[in-house]
């Protein structure tokens, strides 16, 4: 180790330490107070009010754990919890397993022209605010002027009822969320290829192993760290899908595309039931945790380092 | 049957056939690659296409199908026009966007790379145990948290107030969809990679922690910072969930918010000719920015990758 200058034994305060202290105390001040302020202290907020019934009007008042209580028989509840598990299931999949692919495919020696505007065509749209693009996508969606039931037809297809059937609009908000999220998983699994040695596919090409083969042997196990954190990134981020299921459906038809974001927003914004909202915003926080702590008890056994 | 992996075709052509059909056998295969893939990249522009096209098409003819993807002659500013001419204030949505992403990103820009900074080459006590806290708030989504942000917000008297989206974002706090670790991480991750001499030099010179941040880190950190910058911009500019909970006047809104409001439910064509014309407006600076530096976002987020 080098010499540092800093000597802890020396204590933080000793003439010689204690430049070094105060400014580093002051460097991460501004973010500490941010911190404790916008993010610390509302979690523990949270946690209150998920104790309490409150409406934004009347002072609140202590309620136990009724709202949890509620939850429990709240059919609405588990409707929404089970159209977001089924967004993340399939959104998760899509984008990881087409971004992988479509990563592995363009990894190779191509003209870097042709590969540069190859990837900027598939991750353009990760750019774009959910909004704009969601707006773009219900037209396209349209039964009757939309272009994509449109070029169905030219191949005999009936228009399909994307948005307006309780079966399909879950499974529009699915498609929606992989073409425009897709572009983003490739770009890191690119960055994880690119980090795999060389020295394995000489050896495979030696061996005469087939692309497919060395796809399954090499690529995918060396990686699966990429992997792993693509999926749990995006199993995170699905569990607050909301902009593009307000854009698409609204929620509908029914409760069959709202999304546990949306009902939080709804019960804690229109309903005025903060205490509620509060308390199933830990149960999102929980989710969270939960996939967290999956992926690293996963990363130990499953994921391949070298 | 059994299938073994010595029976792929390749494995058979490797054994059988002539280099020269195994050549072709290649050059199709690469071929049919790049077929797929551009029908894929097409699949991904064509919305875009789309929607540029349409806001450009006379009105009554926007919808009309088949889609036509390329402005012809016949094309026109009339949906810009009546967007102009209509109550809706989009240059006020506009300008409101612009003020608070630039806000937020200069804000936590600033206050993340200092961070950044102290916790990757400065020795204070309990640095690992706050890094560590922080790491942790990576896990807190922001809607967990809405209910008493909300509250404080308005306590504070901020709601409906561009502040009280830009004040957590001075402090760092967060960005929208950004927790505000993400900035320190990143650019801790930097500065851990610069070589010690540099900062050994400086001390020698006996150069205060804030010149020696500001005259030898910042410059080297040119490329990150800007990386850093133009994600929190996007994001601020494309975010629509903290707005739409703090920003609520038609005076106060910004772009995702004032689009929403605007939206009629589809089939007035002239109304969604605004829309889409709103929409174009919208994205406007996120496709300049990126075509001017696209291979330098594309590069820095595949190096951003690489470190993890």
């Amino acid at each position: 180790m080098a010499k540092i200058a800093n000597d802890p034994a020396a204590g933080w305060f000793s003439p010689q330490n204690r430049r070094e202290t105060i400014a580093g105390l002051l460097f991460i001040a501004p973010a500490l107070i941010g911190f404790a302020v916008f993010v610390v202290g509302p979690m523990v907020a949270t946690v209150v009010f998920s104790l309490m019934k409150y409406d934004l009007f009347s002072s609140p008042s202590f309620v136990g754990l009724a709202n949890f209580e509620a939850m429990l028989d709240d059919r609405r509840l588990w409707k929404v919890l089970g159209n977001t598990a089924f967004f993340a299931v399939f959104a998760v999949a899509g984008n990881v397993g087409l971004g992988v692919v479509l990563a592995v495919l363009l990894n190779r020696n191509m003209s870097k022209t042709v590969q540069y505007a190859y990837r900027a065509a598939f991750f353009f749209p990760s750019l774009v605010g959910l909004i704009f693009v969601a707006v773009i996508w219900q037209f396209l969606f349209q039964r009757d002027i939309g272009v994509i039931n449109y070029y169905l037809g030219l191949v005999g297809i009936e228009p399909v009822r994307w948005l307006s059937s309780a079966r399909n609009a879950l499974w529009s908000v699915i498609i929606l969320d992989i073409w425009k999220n897709v572009g983003f998983a490739m770009l890191i699994a690119t960055a994880g290829l690119q980090s795999i040695s060389k020295d394995y596919y000489d050896a495979a090409r030696v061996d005469g192993s087939s692309s497919l083969r060395t796809f399954w042997q090499i690529t995918l196990p060396l990686l699966s760290p990429t992997i792993l954190f693509l999926l749990t990134m995006n199993t995170i981020g699905a569990f607050k899908v909301f902009e593009s299921i307000v854009v698409l459906t609204n929620g509908g038809p029914g409760d069959a595309s709202r999304s546990l974001v949306m009902y939080i927003y709804e019960q804690g914004f229109k309903s005025f039931n903060m205490g509620y909202a509060s308390a199933i915003s830990l149960l999102l926080l929980t989710i969270t945790v939960i996939v967290t702590a999956i992926q690293f008890a996963l990363s130990k056994r499953w994921a391949f380092y070298e | 049957m059994h299938i073994s992996w010595d029976m792929t075709p390749a494995r058979l052509s490797a054994r059988r056939l002539s280099p020269e059909t195994r050549a072709m056998i290649s050059r199709l295969r690469t071929a049919l690659i790049y077929v797929v893939l551009g029908l894929g990249a097409l699949v991904m522009v064509a919305p875009f296409l789309w929607m540029f096209t349409t806001s450009f098409r006379p009105v009554a003819e926007a919808f009309t199908l088949p889609a036509r993807w390329l402005p012809g002659l016949d094309s026109g500013l009339e949906s810009y026009r009546r967007l102009l001419a209509s109550d809706v204030p989009i240059g006020r949505f506009f300008w409101n966007s612009t003020v608070l992403a630039t806000s937020v990103t200069l804000g936590y820009v600033a206050t993340t790379t200092i961070a950044g900074y102290a916790f990757a080459r400065l020795r204070f006590p309990l640095k690992n145990a706050l890094f560590a806290l922080l790491l942790v708030s990576l896990m807190v989504p922001i809607q967990t948290t809405l209910v008493p942000l909300f509250l404080l917000m308005r306590w504070l008297g901020l709601v409906d107030s561009q502040w009280s989206i830009i004040v957590p974002g001075l402090t760092g706090a967060f960005a929208p969809g950004m927790s505000g670790v993400f900035g320190i991480f990143l650019m801790r991750q930097f500065f851990l990679t610069l070589p010690k001499d540099l900062f050994e030099a400086a001390r020698v010179d006996n150069a205060g922690h804030f010149r020696t941040f500001w005259s030898i880190a910042v410059p080297l950190a040119g490329p990150q910072i800007a990386a850093l910058s133009v994600i929190i911009f996007t994001m601020t500019w494309n975010d629509y969930f903290m707005p739409l909970i703090f920003l609520n006047s038609v005076n106060q809104m910004v772009l995702p918010v004032g689009i929403m409001s605007i939206r009629d439910p589809v089939g007035n064509s002239s109304a969604t000719s605004e829309v889409i014309a709103a929409v174009s407006l919208s994205i406007l600076p996120v496709l300049l920015v990126f075509l001017v530096a696209q291979r330098w976002i594309i590069d820095s987020f595949v190096r951003a990758g690489v470190k993890g």
